[in-house]
């Protein structure tokens, strides 16, 4: 890889063409541009985005609501009145749906944000600091993920007398758990690849140059790691929505009476046969939220990467003799 | 290289031994058995209870510390890891369960890291052709799939099979029929239709992430310099890729094999659960069920040290497969 230093031709050859003539378009502007020139990325976001409102203002338009219980209507399949049909109890499912996708998106954004940010402050520190400090720091992170995650997320939703469960709704209590188990492997993915960045000539340069530690890491170190960082929040996001949906389906995690996807399947699988719309319904929410962020992923890496070529679609057709896309290009050493 | 395997080991000895502990002190003042034995009928006494525990080294009116120092003790002079509330040796379960979930896990581990490394390297070989677009995007879905529910739906389609055929062709739960008789031959014939199933369904889930990865990383170093130069020599494309790419290419996959696998044993309890293999994965949260606090910190211990046989083996591929890498 070349030094990131120097000026890409490529880059300037795409900033020149897209500005019409050699303007400095800004660094948020270039990213916008690449990341919407990605057709799948964009309706990812659109859906993402739609899930999100749908989670929020869905309850309007459905005169029931998650607790109100219809007993002319028990185990019902969709209809007019109920969209989506009723719960062995009588709840419509509809209801039920648009609360669950709110908790699973709450958990799955607040967890993907908050465990990117610790890992890469943990991850930075170690790189930076080296030495000693690195050599503890990585002890505890390896000490971290040894800790099986399931058996703490067991033992703090579960767990016996203890006041917590009663005083915390449990889906709070599944976001701390997550974020504390969650922030390990990309916070050592960050270190190597910070580790690689500490050894290049322009991090080595501004150290010479006298530049204060937290200004190096910020314009240096992020910008190179940028896209791994947003590339993990995505997957963070992702991860976070499967965990609560895998703890929640086996009777762990989410715990009645709040409801969120997890719930939804899991109560269902018993009697898939008989009422395959209460399986189906939360299920097909789960696969548009889960596959929406795959659908983002690649975009955003495209966007955020300095060394990225990419240019979308056009350019790769364009470029026939060269098969490589700017999506193989990152080198992650 | 035996010296630093042997640092390496000491140094994850010391880990496990914080991990269990504190799991056990975690364990021990969260969880509370006494509560599940007042469902009994007829109830026994307060008095009556702390009795019975007190025998199987249980006692509630210790504090944490000392009931602690007292399971570590019989471990270490004993190497007896308790008891649990309702009797039963934790030394002898544990083997079973280990066993159990081996048997589970051993087959579709294999399969599932030959299946994806090799079709990594295949797409890799056909980057943007339709046989790497189909398997890459199958791949994809299967990561967004939580484990749980593909297992379940592949537990469908066997009963569906099943339903369809009008005979019971695969087993969707359990090890083995109990009470069967016959030759070795049946014998067999029912291991093999126990085993498809869970084997088929973890098999399937499990592949994509290597797939991707191995992709990516040998994508990574087909254009390198030194792969170049290889071509320049007078190598192959083939060649090429599977001397000298392919080898830097698998360090990468190597480490994160090491750490997946730890992963497959203790996250394989959904596994177990959904088809009802008793492992140590269903026993780790079925003993926090029953506030069972030595049973709880044996599985830990047993996911640490499988964490730890596979953090040291990454590093011993990684110094076979890597010509860089001295050891000192």
């Amino acid at each position: 890889m070349t030094n990131l230093n120097t000026i890409d031709p490529a880059a300037v050859l795409d900033e020149g063409k897209f500005g019409g003539d050699d303007v400095v378009i800004g660094k948020s502007r270039i990213i916008l541009r690449r990341f919407l020139r990605n057709r799948t990325a964009v309706a990812g976001l659109a859906i993402f985005l739609a899930l999100t409102l749908f989670s929020f203002i869905g309850g309007f338009f459905s005169s029931w609501d998650k607790e109100t219980i219809d007993p002319f209507n028990i185990g019902m399949p969709p209809s007019a009145e109920h969209l989506l049909g009723t719960s062995q109890a009588g709840i419509d499912l509809y209801a039920l749906t648009v609360e669950g996708t709110r908790v699973s998106i709450l958990i799955g954004v607040v967890v993907g944000l908050v465990s990117v940010l610790i890992a890469a402050v943990y991850g930075c520190t170690m790189a930076f600091f080296g030495r000693k400090v690195d050599k503890v720091m990585l002890f505890i992170l390896e000490a971290l993920i040894m800790m099986p995650a399931l058996l703490v997320v067991a033992v703090a939703t579960s767990g016996g007398a203890n006041g917590l469960k009663n005083t915390v709704p449990s889906w709070l209590l599944l976001i701390v758990v997550l974020l504390v188990f969650s922030w390990m492997g990309t916070a050592r993915l960050i270190r190597s690849l910070s580790l690689s960045l500490m050894q290049r000539d322009f991090v080595k340069a501004s150290q010479y140059m006298g530049i204060p530690p937290h200004r190096i890491v910020w314009r240096h170190l992020v910008p190179n790691i940028g896209s791994l960082l947003v590339l993990e929040v995505t997957r963070g996001v992702t991860g976070a929505i499967l965990a609560e949906v895998a703890f929640s389906f086996i009777g762990i995690g989410i715990k009645v009476p709040d409801v969120s996807l997890g719930v939804l399947i899991g109560q269902s699988t018993s009697q898939v046969s008989t009422f395959p719309w209460m399986f189906w319904a939360p299920l097909i929410v789960m696969f548009l939220l889960t596959g929406s962020l795959a659908m983002m992923n690649d975009g955003l890496r495209d966007a955020f990467d300095p060394s990225s070529s990419s240019v979308g679609r056009t350019k790769r057709n364009s470029a026939t003799g060269k098969k490589q896309s700017g999506k193989t290009q990152k080198k992650i050493k | 290289m035996l010296r630093y395997l042997a640092k390496r080991a000491l140094t994850y000895v010391f880990m496990i031994f914080l991990t269990t502990s504190s799991g056990y002190l975690l364990a021990v003042s969260t969880l509370q058995p006494a509560l599940l034995e007042q469902e009994r009928i007829p109830r026994p006494t307060p008095e009556q209870v702390v009795n019975s525990f007190r025998l199987k080294g249980l006692d509630p009116t210790l504090s944490p510390w000392e009931r602690y120092v007292d399971w570590l003790t019989g471990i270490l002079t004993r190497w007896d890891w308790g008891r649990s509330p309702n009797g039963a040796f934790i030394n002898a379960e544990f083997g079973d369960r280990v066993w159990i979930s081996t048997r589970l896990f051993l087959a579709s581990i294999i399969l599932t890291l030959v299946i994806g490394v090799a079709l990594g390297v295949f797409t890799a070989a056909r980057q943007y052709k339709a046989s790497d677009r189909a398997i890459t995007s199958y791949s994809y879905l299967m990561y967004i799939v939580p484990a749980p529910i593909a297992y379940f739906l592949v537990q469908l389609g066997a009963i569906n099979i099943n339903e369809s055929v009008g005979e019971r062709v695969f087993f969707v739960t359990g090890i083995s029929t109990p009470g069967l008789d016959g030759d070795g031959w049946a014998q067999f014939v029912d291991m093999l239709a126990h085993y498809a199933v869970p084997t088929f369904a973890i098999t399937i889930v499990g592949w994509g992430a290597y797939q991707i990865a191995q992709r990516q990383y040998l994508l990574d170093n087909v254009n390198a310099d030194f792969v170049r130069t290889a071509r320049a020599k007078g190598l192959t494309r083939n060649q090429a890729i599977s001397r000298h790419a392919l080898r830097v290419s698998f360090i990468p996959v190597a480490q994160s094999i090491a750490f997946t696998i730890p992963a497959i044993f203790a996250g394989g309890f959904f596994a177990e659960k959904i088809f009802a293999w008793h492992g140590v994965g269903s026993w780790s949260i079925d003993s926090i069920a029953l506030q069972d606090v030595n049973a709880a910190t044996a599985t830990l211990a047993y996911g640490s040290v499988i964490f730890a046989v596979g953090a040291i083996l990454a590093d011993f591929a990684t110094t076979l497969v890597d010509p860089r890498v001295r050891v000192q």
